[in-house]
């Protein structure tokens, strides 16, 4: 779920830089304040590879497959540090594989860093107390809010000349395919926390 | 009857008979020319058709506004027929937030010349990951290895 170039106006993506680099800001004026963030960097290299590599992953969803977006567990893993991580993902992604385009990363950083940050806050807010439920409510919730954010960037960037109910049907389409995905990736996040929890509770954030 | 009223009234039952006959006989013709035309194949990196996905073509003396829109058919081709502009022609297509851009050069007796983005071998992807991968792990070890410095120091 990468918004390639061409599809929004310039002006939408110009935004989009913006709103990105405001997040980006907060979230490294967050990292700063920590007591020590030089110990994370190696588990946001290795998160961010692994976010980077996700997107090659299909599964397929009749009539069509969808790509795992690992949002909900960048922002459990990685709290703060998802932001600048899931940014650097998609940067490569764009680049290696094409996966979205270069003018709109900063609208593909707000799709999934702002649905991460939402993840974050649910698994630092109930970790402690209900941690599958946290877990699989931040992996699922993550997929729904960027699908909504997604639809609410196309929606508005629809050109005029366009065919607007047909896209918008095309649209319904896609994110019906996705809530699958939605189910999946809270599977993903609770069974891969609840395994750390079990082999290496130190990687496991606020648990 | 003279002979002149009769040949009078011949002449009129003549015109009522063949005039209609010209009023509703709509004669189908046909003019057929040769022309180049462009056809394009729009799928997902999956390998699915983009089915009825739609299409917008512009023109290189106005890259702007479209010149033309269409939808693909349901394996994702689509195919037009551009004027005698020279120059380069883009063709977007693009369902529900995805898409891509083509672009065809025409122009004289040059060759036409296509530039999409193609599609990657699932080879090249997997070292584009180790690749990554290799540079997170350094990342991590380099950090590892400075901070270890520096604890053993202090």
């Amino acid at each position: 779920m990468h918004l390639p170039d061409g599809i929004v106006p310039i002006e939408m993506a110009l935004a989009g830089y913006g709103a990105s680099a405001a997040i980006t800001a907060l979230a490294l004026s967050r990292i700063k304040s920590m007591s020590d963030p030089q110990a994370e960097i190696p588990r946001v290299a290795m998160m961010t590879t692994v976010f980077f590599a996700a997107s090659l992953v299909a599964i397929p969803v009749p009539p069509t497959s969808v790509h795992l977006m690992l949002a909900g567990l960048m922002g459990v893993m990685l709290g703060w540090f998802c932001v600048p991580a899931i940014l650097v993902g998609l940067f490569l992604q764009a680049v290696l594989f094409g996966h979205g385009g270069i003018t709109t990363l900063g609208l593909n950083g707000l799709i999934l860093g702002l649905p991460a940050l939402i993840s974050f806050g649910i698994w630092r807010t109930a970790a402690q107390r209900w941690p599958d439920i946290a877990a699989f409510c931040a992996g699922s919730l993550a997929v729904v809010t960027a699908l909504v954010i997604f639809a609410a960037i196309v929606l508005a960037g629809l050109p005029v000349t366009l065919d607007a109910s047909a896209e918008r049907v095309a649209l319904g389409v896609f994110l019906l395919a996705h809530l699958p995905l939605a189910v999946a990736e809270g599977v993903i996040v609770m069974t891969l926390l609840r395994m750390l929890r079990r082999v290496e509770p130190r990687l496991v954030p606020h648990a | 009857m003279t002979l002149r009223s009769r040949l009078a009234g011949l002449a009129i039952c003549a015109a009522g008979c063949f005039t209609p006959l010209v009023a509703l006989s709509h004669a189908a013709l046909i003019e057929a020319e040769t022309a180049q035309a462009i056809r394009l194949h729009a799928f997902y990196d999956t390998g699915e058709p983009m089915a009825h996905a739609q299409v917008i073509i512009y023109a290189p003396d106005d890259p702007s506004s479209p010149w033309g829109q269409g939808v693909t058919d349901r394996d994702g081709w689509f195919e037009f027929i551009p004027d005698a502009t020279e120059g380069r022609w883009s063709v977007q297509v693009r369902q529900s937030g995805h898409g891509a851009m083509a672009h065809v050069q025409m122009g004289g007796d040059a060759p036409v010349i296509i530039t999409a983005s193609g599609t990657q071998s699932w080879l090249q992807r997997m070292v584009m990951v180790a690749l990554v991968a290799w540079g997170a792990l350094g990342t991590a070890l380099f950090v590892l290895r400075k901070k270890g410095r520096s604890d053993a120091s202090a």
